[in-house]
């Protein structure tokens, strides 16, 4: 029998605040996206007007590191990843 | 005149003697008002090596030209005064309604003089001054008091700006408290009230405050106003979850300073976070004086029943910072410090220092018998300690001298994680390095609020720089936001308003309301100026750049375990010569002739 075997990935992402109540989730797995771009095209695909919650502004974390810094929505993304992500938000 | 009165209001408690302080539009233009005017009266008139808790030092407080009117946010004062905890200049910011009142009676500030032989308040309605006997009042809770006095006066409208029992008892974090929940929280401005035997404020004023163009400035105002509502943040996110909203963020990006800022992650934020606090207790926001964003948390609890806040500080004061994971613990615990007048990120910073010199072994069960253990989660450390050190009991006498000394008398003071003797806030440094160079150069200490690099560094505004860039263009940014700070206390509101509005927002209100012609670079001058002469004060009253301008060495030397920012210490010995430099100072951190001739302030060095 032939078998083949195949890398998927898989990201946990966190969700804060609106997005919360959004999507209903705090805290989802997500297979396959191999950037950041694909998951928010993923999320879109689950949750039909996520990418419009982050128009007037995120942040995105990958493993903490704010993407800005990494290569923004190109961040590769791994096995095992975590993606944080919160709707603008500010305080002191 | 216009936006200011110029008049003060100084009242000396050792004779009684009321006077009203005029002066001229030009020193307005100078330096605009509030935490300007005050550092400006106290380099003018006295001597910065007094003893903070001394009949000699002075105690100002003053809203600014835009409080009172219906610019958003319009509600803020500052209190200003030597502190006790540092021994240098202080500037604690409150909002509520309480500074709009002020302006209300006619008045930009009152300067309080000298010691009453007993207890009093003072009592303002309009130009009418009294300074009345508070005897019954010593010892009683904020709440209380409020009542009290309240009732005494006989009227619903009065505001009431008060010390507690930690104010009473000198406690070197007591805060001046006022519509119940509103503190001017840090530094020990509480105490150095308490020091003058001075209980209350309580004003009640009839006037409106001059406006120079109504009609531009109604418009520009309104214009700013909707720039907040549309603003994701002063429009959506603060309202929603006030300003633990942050919780989550803070410790996501690894710099949520968790049991003694011994890491950067805290395994409970979300149990304690903005959202979940919405969740579970939340029943309303509250808005201070003329706010279109309305942070303010008005929660429920069966034990205390409806309490304002916590915000995003005391819940990590209480929470993260001791390692307790109970948020019906943290609202109690921070509805306690409302009602003693006791600053919440001092105390739960010195809780923190108590709990990490238990860890280590140097204090000890035996030196603390029946009490509770400082161990890292114990809740009931809160409920017991808190009242002990309002009163200065067992235990709480030692407490009540914050954590740097605390720490100093075990022969440890690397353990108090603080500047200036100051506890810091809510934000570990090693992950960001512009922020921990903010907390070295703060004026007061250890604070966040009046450089708030954590904008740039984490949120993104008013862009997003790398909390680990540290050039020439992170410095210069720290510097604006520096000035910018001062500028907008200087005004009169709140800082949170920069969320939606830039330096030309602030130039256009106060342009329309003082009738002046200024550009942004005249504002942000004033702001420099202020900044430069607290500066001074500072260094008169003995700062020591090399040995004060510095973070505690667990930044410095002690790698973040953790999380995101695995790794990073604050690399502060490679930017503070550059921010004496882009400041215009001298090599070793002082203020040349020709910067404070360029400032005008040569006059004071
Ligand atoms: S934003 Fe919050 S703290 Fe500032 S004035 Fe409004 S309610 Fe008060």
């Amino acid at each position: 029998m032939l078998r083949v075997h195949f890398k998927v990935v898989y990201v946990l992402v966190k969700l804060f605040a609106t997005l919360i109540e959004f999507t209903g989730k705090r805290k989802l797995e997500i297979s396959g996206p191999k950037t950041v771009r694909e998951l928010l095209d993923e999320l879109e695909r689950t949750f039909p007007g996520f990418k419009k919650e982050l128009e007037k502004g995120h942040i995105i974390l990958v493993n903490g590191k704010n993407i800005e810094h990494l290569q923004g929505l190109d961040t590769p993304l791994k096995d095992d990843d975590t993606v944080s992500i919160f709707p603008p938000a500010g305080g002191g | 005149m216009y936006g200011n009165w110029g008049k003060f209001l100084r009242v000396n408690l050792s004779t009684g003697e009321v006077k009203v302080e005029e002066y001229e539009e030009e020193l307005a233009k100078k330096w605009l008002g509030s935490r300007g005017l005050a550092i400006y009266f106290l380099l003018k008139e006295m001597d910065p090596k007094v003893d903070p808790l001394g009949p000699e030092n002075k105690l100002i407080l003053t809203p600014g030209p835009l409080s009172g009117t219906s610019a958003p946010t319009g509600g803020r004062y500052n209190v200003v005064t030597k502190s006790p905890a540092t021994g240098f200049i202080t500037m604690a910011n409150s909002g509520g309604y309480f500074g709009a009142e002020l302006k209300f009676a006619g008045w930009d500030g009152i300067i309080v003089e000298g010691k009453a032989e007993k207890p009093v308040y003072i009592y303002i309605k309009d130009e009418h001054v009294e300074i009345r006997d508070a005897s019954h009042l010593w010892g009683k809770v904020v709440s209380e008091t409020e009542e009290a006095i309240r009732k005494e006066i006989g009227s619903k409208k009065v505001r009431i700006a008060l010390i507690g029992p930690a104010g009473e008892n000198l406690v070197k974090f007591a805060a001046i408290m006022n519509d119940g929940h509103r503190a001017a929280g840090r530094a020990g401005v509480g105490a150095v009230m308490g020091s003058k035997n001075l209980k209350a404020i309580a004003v009640e004023g009839s006037k409106r405050v001059p406006i120079a163009d109504k009609q531009k400035f109604m418009l520009t105002v309104r214009e700013k106003i909707n720039k907040l509502k549309n603003d994701p943040v002063a429009g959506g996110g603060l309202p929603n979850y006030g300003t633990a909203v942050l919780v989550n963020i803070i410790n996501e990006n690894g710099l949520y300073p968790t049991r003694n800022f011994q890491t950067g992650v805290f395994e409970h934020a979300y149990e304690q976070s903005g959202e979940a606090m919405a969740k579970k207790y939340l029943i309303r926001n509250q808005p201070c004086y003329a706010c279109p964003i309305g942070c303010g948390r008005v929660n429920k609890l069966p034990t205390v029943g409806v309490t304002e806040g916590p915000e995003y500080e005391s819940t990590w004061a209480f929470g993260a910072n001791l390692g307790i994971n109970d948020l019906a613990s943290i609202i109690e615990a921070n509805h306690q410090c409302d009602e003693f007048g006791l600053d919440t990120i001092s105390t739960g910073g010195t809780l923190a220092t108590a709990m990490e010199l238990y860890e280590k072994g140097y204090l000890t069960d035996e030196e603390l018998g029946d009490a509770p253990p400082f161990r890292w989660g114990n809740t009931e450390v809160l409920h017991y300690y808190i009242e002990k050190i309002a009163y200065r009991k067992d235990f709480g006498d030692k407490l009540a001298e914050g954590g740097y000394r605390l720490a100093e008398s075990y022969g440890h003071p690397e353990y108090s994680m603080s500047v200036k003797k100051l506890e810091l806030p809510a934000y570990d440094p090693r992950g960001a390095e512009g922020h921990g160079l903010g907390y070295a150069t703060n004026n007061r200490g250890g604070c966040h609020i009046k450089n708030y690099m954590i904008s740039p560094e984490i949120l993104g505004y008013p862009y997003k720089m790398d909390p680990h860039d540290i050039s020439d263009d992170k410095v210069k940014m720290l510097i604006i936001f520096q000035d910018l700070s001062a500028l907008i206390d200087a005004a009169g509101l709140c800082l949170f308003t920069t969320f939606g509005l830039g330096a030309d927002d602030y130039r256009d209100m106060l342009n329309a309301a003082l009738g002046w012609d200024f550009t942004t670079e005249d504002y942000l001058k004033i702001g420099e100026r202020i900044w430069n002469a607290e500066r001074l004060f500072n260094l008169k009253a003995g700062l020591v750049p090399e040995r004060d301008d510095t973070l505690p060495k667990r930044f410095l030397e002690e790698p973040m375990p953790e999380g995101p920012n695995k790794g990073h210490v604050v690399r502060l010995k490679e930017m503070l010569p550059r921010y004496y430099k882009l400041r215009g100072w001298t090599e070793d951190g002082r203020i040349p002739k020709e910067k404070a001739e360029e400032l005008g302030i040569a006059e004071f060095l």
